[in-house]
């Protein structure tokens, strides 16, 4: 039996006591990640590093919301919870579904933990 | 398949050959809907959601990202989203410039209402798990086509 070529890992963990979900799944121009509380894929948010790369500081990110809600918390949670996977996975850009009940501070590092867990870059 | 009976997000992957490609399926069960991916290499793009609405019997289908020239994400989200109204679909379809693969998809979903898609209502799908696609006519109450491994 052969690898499947699309490479994905998931796990399943309770977090300030809501069970949450996550998928990451493995594509050659993005990495998609899933973060869900509600069993659903929610808000889709875009994480691209700028193609200018800066030696002295970490590349500036762009976030851009495909569907959902648009608002500046969005933008937070999904720059705080995608930019390491797309510095740990050669600078792909991020797909983010993000569908939470609760996106306090002491949750996303949480879920920033949560996503390490289920690496597949 | 929502709310009270969702066990969770389960994840599917199966390749079969189509018309000699290779095509890859990825599909992730989520509660109420589905992310599906097919391709040949695995390039995520041209990804579409459908979903249901109350204004339309047709699903309401939109490209999130990818070329807008190329429909045929959005129309096979929008058919599949026909199975069943309580089902939001995401479809990525990568389609490899001018192959027979993409003539095939693009004639299924063009030509014909699909009245069921087997590929993930087998309960534990692995590779060496038979899947079927069964399409159906609906206009002409023409016979059956499977594709099965």
């Amino acid at each position: 039996m052969s690898e499947p070529i699309i490479r994905s890992k998931k796990t399943q963990r309770e977090i300030n006591g809501i069970p949450t979900e996550v998928v990451c799944t493995e594509f050659s121009n993005y990495i998609f990640v899933v973060l869900t509380q509600f069993g659903k894929i929610g808000t889709l948010v875009s994480v691209t590093p700028d193609s200018r790369s800066n030696d002295i500081s970490t590349p500036p990110f762009s976030t851009k919301v495909l569907l959902g809600k648009d608002e500046p918390m969005t933008h937070v949670c999904a720059k705080n919870l995608a930019m390491f996977v797309s510095q740990e996975a050669g600078n792909r850009s991020v797909l983010l579904g993000l569908a939470l009940k609760d996106s306090s501070i002491e949750t996303i590092k949480e879920m920033k933990e949560v996503i390490k867990s289920c690496q597949v870059w | 398949m929502n709310g009270a009976d969702f066990r969770g997000i389960s994840v599917h992957n199966f390749s079969e050959k189509i018309l000699e490609q290779v095509v890859h399926f990825h599909v992730m069960k989520l509660d109420g809907g589905f992310f599906l991916w097919v391709g040949s290499a695995p390039v995520l793009s041209n990804l579409a959601v459908s979903l249901n609405s109350k204004y339309d019997s047709m699903p309401l289908s939109t490209l999130v990202m990818g070329d807008p020239s190329e429909t045929t994400a959005s129309s096979l989200a929008q058919r599949l989203g026909n199975l069943n109204p309580f089902y939001h679909f995401f479809h990525s379809f990568m389609s490899p410039k001018k192959t027979k693969l993409e003539l095939f998809l693009l004639f299924l979903s063009v030509s014909f209402n699909y009245h069921q898609i087997f590929l993930w209502k087998h309960s534990s799908y692995t590779l060496n798990n038979p899947f079927s696609i069964c399409l159906q006519d609906k206009l002409h109450n023409s016979s059956v086509t499977h594709y099965s491994t």
